[in-house]
């Protein structure tokens, strides 16, 4: 007899939405009875994934094999029907609604096809509160009134609720206590001593390692890994997966004489495959020199719950890299900085004058240029053309007594996206229609062309296909390089060293280490951004406060957290 | 209320003929041919009694005064109300609001005024409310907007919607019964209202007695002088050609005249409705085409304090053989012209 | 998506322009149709007359009618262009314009002749306007709740003033403005009001700075702030230009009905909201155009023209409006999507 076929085969899964392809061949095997983890990062494609396999998305090509036989359902009902039910992050209960109506919301229990069996309801739903560890919720309670772990027990109530094979969770555990968690783990269990298979997604590794029996990591849309032992393969082979590159990458050349300290070290990267120099458009065009007093300067800068106290100081020509995890708070620190949010300590200086806090328009006057992480909903007017998009910010460059001249606009947006090789080279098209990394591009000419000093970068290459970054690279380089001063954040750490010249390693709110680009390595870097998970399963989280990562060249940082806001100094 | 009736029987006897009639003209117009001086439209003279009676107190509540005629019926509630000094009048905040109004009402009949004058908002919402003051001994005289039952009210005093109609087609039918393949238009009013029906079906009833005479066309404005002069505007380009105009009511009938101008026409008859003083100004001026309107009286307000007093008082009408006064009464809707237009002058409202 | 993108190396990639050409003319193509699609509409509706009531309908008067007609609330529906544009809603101006008419036309007011009366009609829709500004931008509330309450007070304040009595215009220099003697070659000055103030959205909304960031605050409030937009201030802008607005079409409607009265500019917002939408305008945002609204304002008067002349009744002219206003989105979002 052929051996038992998987419960769930997905093979060369591929999902592309405008501007980016979000899962590019993407295979994953469940068996039945296991709890199968899905790791990645955000826009790595899990959602999208799951949302396949929920019959919210239908894929642009390859096969869903479930019980051997090709299926492919087109919604979430098909998909119940099959047997496969989802949980998601976003728990989607009606508040006003009891559990017991929520649980069988869709699929209630009638009479004569539309009386409704209310009783039936409600034993049902008791018993299935029951098996799950929670009888004190009470099937009539209207799901507003309870707490965020009790959702998370009525959702997956209405997975159970119908006849399920595969429930997929998405971060069931990010709302929950320990002992809320504890309790998710022993229904999971539950559910897998039934042959029920899981989907298990989450963040945190060292739930997967307790639960989980075998491990599929994606990054940039596909599997780099599958099937892997959840238990035996090392926290740093995964974290490596998740966060490295899947193909070798080509980093631009930093200057010569880049402000970075040790400029002697030979360039690991491939050399320059930047675009000619085309001049400078409306940026500060000369570089500073390297000992140049620098252009954004952070001091104190912190936000309660977000980050701790940061000083930093950005010149002209530098590129200066926040790397971190999810959670590290690294895009809190550059919204901050930009005025978004407002600190609750500390002051952000442009040449040496400091910015009215958490003011947007004072930070872009003094020029500065935010390249936010969610383009579509931070950044771009997505149904307007590219040229409208990028003369946002230098309106009244074009206009006179508030008079655009829709020419001179038109003429400046399409050498600021030229300049940039922005494409295609036509002003008029919507931006909705360009691909993720000619959107990043239309981003950074709307600050090129405002003539702006410093440029944060949250995410640059975020939902950009992986065969357009280097340029995306090339172009940063090239800029700072014609004299902007950057602050980039990125998860990907092969990212900040390759195109930072200094890199600042943050973890939990805090500055770890801090280094010129050349003196790190990825393993130096992923040790220092993981300290905290290895934490949390080897030794517990006893020692974490006052740990300072080791290493040569640390220079000694704000000590903690803690400490620093125990002195309590509110700078106005 | 056996004793109520009682008391008022007696008091009847002494109550003085003098006024005889008056209480019935504050309301319903006199013939213009009758000639009798003494008698106008809203008498000033009090109907039942003047002399001083038992001092009573009457409870007021109308609705919010957003149209002149309704302005006009408040107005003339409480100048009633002054002239006797035996009758002190509670008057409520004017409301729209159902709920509000009914408040307000059992406010009243908590501190138990002797008798009520309700126009209501809207007459079937506010039939509850009615019925329980009645229930609580106090005796209701319902303005205009008619309850739901008859139980509700002791007395109805109001307008007549289809006699409006009714005068307005005669009044037209008599200056056109000698033309030829005469054409009428109508500017009615808002179209929703049972009374906007009425006074449609009246006009159209009266014009059956003219077979020389053709409704042509029709448009329904909303009261405001904005859509009487929107609608107006649209019906004259419509019909190039027509020799009387009946608009519902005088509030929009100045849009209408507007239109009217700008349109530059003049060959035609229009009667307005309500009575409205602008309208009586008109009227009187005779210039332009506005040559009569028909009256909705706001005086049936004072009428009604009238009655509200003999109710109190235990008086009845004089002029009349019944002893109780009636249970309903029905404003006429007299067509003022230029004939008579100086005797209601003072009722013209703004 | 994939084609914008080159292999990392491409040196030749900046000749490779030509391979997006197609898209170029997508956006106004799109505006075009729909502009196209409610000329067709105005134009079914001429036939309908012209077949009709051909003597009454195919004439200068009522040319001049319809358009006359058409400019007080299509001078209120510019104003609500930009605000529905900008992501929000001005439930108020119905009522803005029947306080601002019924302030302009206090005996007080009209002592001072025309000059008074339009100068008070204007600062009182500032006035209003200013206020649900100041309460959108800056009080943090939701333009529909704010302007619901700005329509309940505005309204009330207008009973107040006029006690429900009708406040008629004795300045003759007023009046005059809506008679024939002062029609300019056979247009009447209202509608050069209207022509005016619908040419001058029109340049706002689509050559100057503040109509661009009317329309980037609607698309997109967050890219807007984070583009150094100041969002508040834009939207204070917005209510006032609204009110202000309303302010004139108060006027015109003084100058049309020649009186002021509480109970004017009645459902307004509903009007002015339906022409904005049927025009082409998103009730969520992002997009305008105030060439579609003039149609969608000239479309519901020509309706009402024709219902009028061919004598239909209110229940009918209902029914039909309800289901043209439905067909002329459906067939727009026809159009729109195969374009």
């Amino acid at each position: 007899m052929a051996p038992e076929p998987p419960l769930l085969s997905m093979s060369g899964i591929t999902k592309s939405f405008p501007g980016v392809r979000a899962l590019d061949g993407v295979d994953l095997d469940v068996r039945a009875g296991e709890v199968h983890c899905l790791l990645g990062q955000n826009g790595a494609g899990k959602s999208t994934l799951i949302k396949v396999l929920a019959g919210v998305h239908q894929p642009d090509s390859g096969t869903l094999r479930w019980r051997g036989e090709r299926v492919a359902p087109r919604s979430p009902l098909a998909a119940v029907r099959l047997g496969i039910a989802t949980i998601h992050q976003e728990l989607d209960l009606v508040e006003h609604l009891s559990v017991a109506a929520n649980v069988h919301l869709g699929h209630e229990p009638t009479r004569a096809g539309f009386v409704l069996r209310r009783g039936a309801a409600t034993s049902a739903t008791a018993a299935l509160l029951e098996r799950l560890g929670h009888p004190e919720i009470h099937p009539g309670r209207p799901v507003g009134t309870l707490s965020a772990a009790q959702r998370q027990i009525v959702s997956m109530a209405r997975a159970l609720s119908h006849d399920v094979r595969l429930i997929v969770m998405d971060e069931p555990s990010a709302a929950l206590d320990p002992d809320e968690v504890d309790n998710l783990f022993r229904i999971v269990a539950g559910l897998t001593a039934a042959d029920v298979a899981v989907v298990y997604i989450s963040h945190r590794l060292e739930e997967i390692r307790r639960i989980g029996d075998r491990v599929t990591v994606l990054k940039d849309g596909r599997a780099v890994a599958r099937g892997l032992p959840a238990r035996s393969t090392p926290t740093r082979q995964v974290v490596a997966m998740m966060t490295g590159r899947d193909v070798g990458h080509v980093f631009p050349a930093r200057r010569a004489q880049a402000p970075a300290q040790d400029a002697a070290v030979p360039d690991p990267v491939v050399p320059d495959a930047a675009l000619p120099h085309r001049g400078p458009v409306a940026t500060a065009a000369t570089p500073s020199p390297p000992t140049s007093a620098p252009v954004l300067s952070v001091r104190g800068l912190s936000r309660p719950g977000e980050f701790a106290p940061l000083d930093l100081d950005v010149r002209a020509g530098e590129i200066v890299g926040l790397a971190g995890l999810v959670g590290s708070g690294r895009s809190e620190i550059l919204e901050t900085v930009y005025g978004a949010r407002r600190p609750r300590t500390g002051r952000v200086l442009v040449d040496g004058r400091p910015l009215r806090p958490g003011s947007v328009r004072a930070a872009v006057r003094a020029g500065l240029g935010l390249a936010p992480e969610e383009r579509k909903a931070q950044a771009l007017l997505m149904t307007e053309s590219v040229s409208r998009n990028v003369s946002l910010s230098a309106l009244p460059r074009f206009a006179r007594g508030g008079w655009i001249d829709r020419r001179a606009e038109r003429e400046a947006a399409r050498e600021a996206t030229r300049e940039l090789s922005l494409r295609p080279e036509v002003p008029a098209v919507a931006v909705a229609t360009l691909s993720g990394g000619n959107q990043q591009k239309a981003v950074l000419a709307r600050w090129l062309l405002r003539g702006c000093r410093v440029l944060l970068l949250d995410e640059p290459t975020r939902g950009v296909d992986v065969g357009a970054r280097a340029e995306l690279y090339a172009v940063v380089r090239r800029l700072a390089d014609e004299g902007l001063a950057v602050l980039l954040v990125s998860s990907e750490i092969p990212e900040v060293l390759g195109l930072a010249d200094r890199v600042l390693v943050l973890r939990e709110g805090r500055v770890v280490h801090e280094a010129p680009a050349r003196a790190l390595d990825e393993h130096r870097v992923l040790d220092l951004v993981m300290n905290a998970h290895r934490d949390e399963t080897d030794t517990g989280p006893r020692e974490r406060a006052h740990r300072n990562a080791p290493g040569s060249d640390t220079r000694p940082h704000k000590d903690s957290y803690k400490d620093a806001y125990g002195e309590g100094n509110p700078v106005s | 209320m056996h004793q109520l009736t009682a008391s008022r029987r007696r008091l009847l006897l002494g109550a003085a003929a003098a006024s005889a009639g008056a209480l019935l003209t504050g309301c319903t117009s006199n013939d213009t041919g009758e000639g009798d001086g003494d008698r106008t439209a809203a008498n000033d003279r009090p109907a039942a009694d003047d002399k001083p009676g038992k001092r009573i107190t009457i409870g007021y509540a109308g609705p919010q005064a957003d149209h002149g005629w309704l302005n006009a019926v408040n107005d003339n509630a409480r100048q009633r109300a002054e002239k006797y000094p035996d009758v002190t009048l509670e008057v409520t905040e004017g409301s729209n609001d159902t709920a509000q109004q009914i408040g307000q009402i059992e406010t009243l009949i908590n501190r138990q005024v002797d008798v009520l004058v309700v126009l209501p908002a809207d007459g079937k919402a506010l039939t509850r409310v009615g019925l329980k003051a009645m229930r609580a001994g106090i005796p209701v005289v319902n303005l205009d907007r008619v309850f739901n039952t008859p139980q509700a009210y002791r007395c109805w005093v109001g307008g007549d919607n289809y006699g409006m109609g009714l005068n307005a087609g005669h009044y037209i039918g008599e200056r056109l019964k000698d033309k030829p393949n005469a054409k009428v238009v109508e500017l009615a009013g808002l179209d929703n209202l049972e009374l906007t029906k009425q006074r449609t079906q009246g006009f159209d009833d009266a014009l059956k007695n003219y077979p020389n005479i053709k409704k042509v066309a029709r448009q329904a404005a909303e009261f405001t002088v904005e859509s009487g002069q929107a609608k107006m505007a649209q019906l004259l380009q419509a019909q190039q050609d027509f020799d009387a105009l009946w608009n519902h009511d005088d509030d929009q009938g100045v849009g209408a005249l507007r239109a009217v101008d700008q349109a530059g026409r003049e060959d035609f008859l229009m009667v307005g409705g309500a009575g409205a003083l602008s309208a009586f100004q008109a009227i009187k001026a005779g210039r332009g085409v506005l040559k009569a309107t028909v009256l909705y009286p706001p005086t049936m307000a004072a009428s009604a304090i009238d009655l509200a007093r003999a109710l109190g008082q235990g008086k009845g009408v004089s002029g009349l053989a019944e002893f109780e006064i009636p249970s309903s009464l029905t404003c006429y809707s007299a067509v003022v012209d230029k004939e008579n237009v100086d005797q209601y002058m003072s009722t013209g409202f703004k | 998506m994939t084609q914008h993108v080159s292999p990392p190396r491409d040196g030749t990639r900046r000749t490779a322009a030509p391979a997006g050409r197609p898209a170029r003319r997508s956006l106004p193509v799109r505006a075009d149709v729909r502009t196209l699609t409610l000329l067709g509409v105005l134009a079914v509706l001429v036939l309908i007359g012209g077949l009709t009531r051909p003597h009454e309908f195919l004439d200068t008067r009522n040319l001049q009618l319809v358009l006359t007609q058409a400019s007080v609330i299509g001078v209120v529906t510019v104003g609500m262009t930009f605000v529905i544009t900008s992501g929000g809603i001005d439930l108020s101006v119905g009522a803005i314009v029947a306080l601002s008419s019924v302030w302009a036309t206090t005996v007080a007011t009209q002592s001072h002749g025309l000059a008074g009366i339009l100068l008070a009609a204007t600062l009182v829709g500032l006035g209003c306007g200013l206020v649900n500004g100041v309460l959108i931008a800056y009080g943090g509330v939701v333009p529909f709740i704010a302007t619901l309450a700005m329509l309940a007070s505005a309204r009330g304040l207008a009973l107040q003033i006029t006690d429900g009595r009708t406040q008629v215009v004795t300045v003759r220099g007023v009046l005059d403005l809506g008679e024939r003697e002062t029609y300019v070659l056979g247009v009447p000055p209202l509608v050069l009001v209207f022509a005016a103030v619908a040419v001058a959205g029109w340049l706002l909304f689509h050559r100057t700075t503040f109509g661009r960031r009317t329309i980037a605050v609607g698309g997109n409030p967050e890219a807007a702030r984070l583009a150094g937009i100041d969002v508040r201030r834009q939207r204070l802008y917005l209510y006032l230009l609204s009110g202000l607005c309303c302010g004139i079409a108060a006027f015109l409607l003084i100058v049309l009905a020649g009186s002021g009265q509480n109970t004017n500019g009645n459902l307004y917002e509903l009007d002015a909201i339906a022409a904005v939408i049927i025009g082409g305008t998103l009730l969520s945002g992002g997009r305008g155009t105030v060439t579609g609204s003039v149609l969608g304002v000239l479309i519901f008067t020509t309706i009402t023209n024709l219902f009028a002349l061919n004598n239909l009744q209110t229940d009918v002219q209902q029914i039909a409006k309800g289901a043209i206003i439905v067909a002329a989105v459906l067939v727009q979002r026809r159009t729109a999507s195969t374009a």
